[in-house]
């Protein structure tokens, strides 16, 4: 942006609606990226004024005051106050008001007119305001604020230009670092008591049906009933719906990799087109569907206003390994893939709180640990009644590591929180906003935003992985042919490694595969099926398993269990906690621990397994 | 509710209504309290301000949600034992 640009940014409270207006203005021209140096999320977009002129504009983070209680709010304060780093003062603020939150939203309007800077208040929900009854005279406001007010509704098509065409002419403002002024509280209160008198005609009467709603919602049977259910259709539906889109880009990428080998002449090309290029990135390409449907489920849940009452519900449960109410959904999420359960934490406001529910997402089970799962406990247990009907061997197994990740969430959160992500005893006051409908606008735009974060960010890293494995297990070349995978780098490797994990009972064809699947964890499967020399290697393969058997003592075959069950064999998940945590520690940290953890875990297990067999 | 016994809002049933009297410190936030209180202020917990119980969390009655005006809030036990209010309803 050059200097010339006119730089705006959106303030006000969380949920008033600031980020449905930003969506309007700019469409789909927005950037997200972080504030240098924190994970603060940095929404920014660019769009023409009535004179047609370039903006900028900024989304600055939700706050109440600009006495900071978060990094979010001090992001925010910064950004006005002219002090953020690597950022320009805005030249005009826009500060936008809930037209139906009048009180809380004019005493942070007070404190951004005490600061002299060019601002302009957006009135908005105005439809909500009328509905409830509400009648606010915008020029008495306009007149006691000093600054021009606009009334909008936020979610309409035509607001964009009424909100343009009311913006008056301004120019680039002066910079200048400005500090808090130190008005009390109460004589804040008294201000917009004295301005509410003359400006609020009428109070109007807050909706009975949003005050029944909340007696089911919070009730303390049926409102666990309620969360109960929504938990499990959200669980269902990135199962179960996602399966067939999953299918279908299974399919087309499957398809385009053999057209790919029907058009070209077998080589070295073709190879890493097909068996680098396509396998690699189509392994992350299929968690698109269930990350869609999984941020489809959240964006409602977030803009119906349930999800700020489902956390509160969870509150306690969660407090109880040291986390809290909004850590409950990301957690959940997880089980289907932590990848999008990672981005799913930003509704935490709370730093420590989010790093800790980042650093557990992946102990929870997810669903490319299934296939893995299958194949093992398939070859080495036997499948009799456990329970009756109702539980066999090889179901209560699957169980029991679904389980076992559960245990290990629970204890390491409970080990962060009561160690290095101590948090400061800060005051928990979570605003339930008011029920709304849920635009398809803001649901779109969330998917679109939610898609090209993952799409560029875990693809690239799998990209650069799966073209360096494939070429791994095509060098040293035999006599100019691709050598038997034993001799190549990657068999190499294996052979390396082995020293290291013949104490869980594994030998260098699964230390071959460990590595290989240090891209994704399902890896394994196709990479020990190609060591294995067997065609169309799957988890269904009665061949896959009898070779399994041959090569892996029943101790070996605990330890492998146990050791995907706990170890980051996933560089989607690496990607993603680097890009969510702003950097390479946390990565680092997760990926040692849960690396350290799996190994003497999966190192007990062969050793109690061997001896009990013994 | 015998006299001059202090009553906070997590005491508060589901559904009663009453006035924050005052603020009161809170020993379980240490250095920070002063800056709790401030929050409390920022959101409109003042004196004379009218405060309904609207649910508890699943165990515990924690956190407590609370309409304050034409806003609703949740607050754990610890900020909602420095709000006082009046001991008799409307």
């Amino acid at each position: 942006m050059s200097s010339s640009t006119l730089r705006l940014a959106l303030v006000g409270n969380p949920n008033c609606g600031k980020t449905a207006l930003f969506n309007l203005l700019t469409g789909a021209r927005q950037k997200v990226a972080n504030y240098a140096g924190v994970t603060v999320e940095r929404r920014s977009g660019v769009f023409v004024d009535g004179n047609g002129r370039l903006c900028e504009i900024l989304d600055l983070p939700g706050s109440y005051s600009l006495h900071a209680n978060s990094e979010d709010e001090a992001i925010a304060r910064d950004a006005v106050l002219g002090g953020l780093r690597g950022e320009r003062q805005p030249d005009l603020m826009l500060a936008v008001l809930d037209a139906t939150h009048l009180h809380l939203g004019l005493r942070l309007v007070l404190e951004l007119k005490a600061l002299g800077r060019p601002m302009v208040v957006i009135l908005n929900c105005i439809d909500a305001a009328r509905a409830r009854g509400m009648v606010i005279d915008a020029e008495a406001l306009s007149r006691e604020l000093d600054c021009p007010v606009v009334s909008t509704v936020a979610i309409t098509r035509g607001g964009a230009e009424q909100l343009l065409a009311a913006l008056p002419a301004f120019a680039p403002a002066a910079q200048s670092l400005l500090k808090l002024t130190g008005q009390s509280v109460e004589s804040l209160y008294q201000e917009v008591d004295r301005i509410l008198a003359r400006v609020l005609t009428d109070p109007g009467r807050y909706p009975v049906w949003q005050d029944r709603l909340d007696r089911v919602v919070m009730h303390p049977i049926l409102g666990v009933a309620l969360l109960a259910t929504v938990m499990l259709l959200m669980f269902q539906a990135v199962f179960a719906w996602a399966a067939p889109l999953m299918e279908g880009l299974t399919f087309a990428v499957d398809w385009l990799a053999a057209t790919t080998t029907g058009m070209m002449a077998a080589g070295p090309l073709r190879s890493l087109l097909v068996d680098g290029l396509f396998a690699g990135v189509g392994s992350v390409l299929v968690f698109l569907p269930q990350i869609l449907i999984l941020f489809l489920f959240i964006g409602i849940l977030e803009d119906s206003g349930y999800l700020a009452r489902a956390a509160l519900i969870a509150d306690r449960t969660m407090a109880k390994v040291g986390l809290q109410g909004k850590s409950f959904i990301p957690l959940l999420s997880a089980y289907a893939c932590a990848v999008p359960a990672i981005m799913a934490t930003r509704t935490i406001e709370n730093k420590r709180d989010r790093i800790a529910t980042i650093l557990i997402a992946p102990f929870m089970t997810c669903s490319a640990r299934l296939p893995v799962y299958i194949l093992i406990i398939a070859a080495f247990i036997p499948d009799r009644p456990l329970v009756g009907r109702l539980l066999s061997t090889q179901a209560g197994a699957l169980f029991g590591l679904y389980i076992l990740g559960f245990l290990a969430a629970a204890f390491t959160a409970r080990a962060l929180k009561s160690s290095i992500l101590k948090s400061d005893r800060t005051p928990f006051v979570m605003e339930l906003p008011p029920y709304r409908r849920p635009t398809l606008r803001s649901l779109g735009l969330r998917l679109l935003d939610r898609a090209k974060v993952f799409l560029r960010r875990a693809g690239t890293v799998i990209l650069v992985v799966a073209i360096g494995l494939w070429i791994l297990a095509h060098v040293p070349l035999d006599h100019g042919k691709a050598p038997q995978i034993r001799d190549s780098l990657a068999g190499t490797v294996g052979r390396v490694v082995e020293p290291v994990i013949r104490p869980l009972g594994f030998n260098w064809k699964i230390g071959i595969g460990l590595i290989t699947s240090l891209a994704a964890r399902e890896v394994i499967v196709g990479t020990l099926g190609t060591i294995y020399g067997i065609e169309n290697a799957d988890e269904e393969s009665m061949g896959l398993r009898e070779a399994l058997r041959r090569d892996l003592a029943p101790g070996g075959a605990a330890a492998l269990l146990i050791f995907f069950a706990f170890a980051m064999q996933c560089m989607s998940t690496v990607a993603v906690v680097k890009r969510e945590t702003g950097g390479w520690k946390w990565p680092a940290v997760q990926f040692g621990y849960m690396t350290g953890l799996a190994y003497v875990c999966a190192w007990a297990a062969n050793v109690a397994v061997t001896r009990w067999l013994a | 509710m015998p006299a001059g016994e202090l009553h906070t809002i997590d005491q508060m049933p589901r559904g009663q209504r009453r006035r924050v009297l005052d603020l009161l410190g809170n020993a379980e936030f240490g250095p920070m309290d002063a800056l709790v209180t401030r929050r409390l202020k920022e959101l409109g917990f003042l004196p004379g301000a009218w405060v309904e119980v609207i649910g508890h969390g699943f165990f515990g009655r924690d956190p407590v949600s609370i309409r304050l005006g034409g806003s609703k809030f949740a607050l754990r036990r610890a900020e909602a034992r420095k709000v006082r209010v009046e001991t008799a309803g409307p």
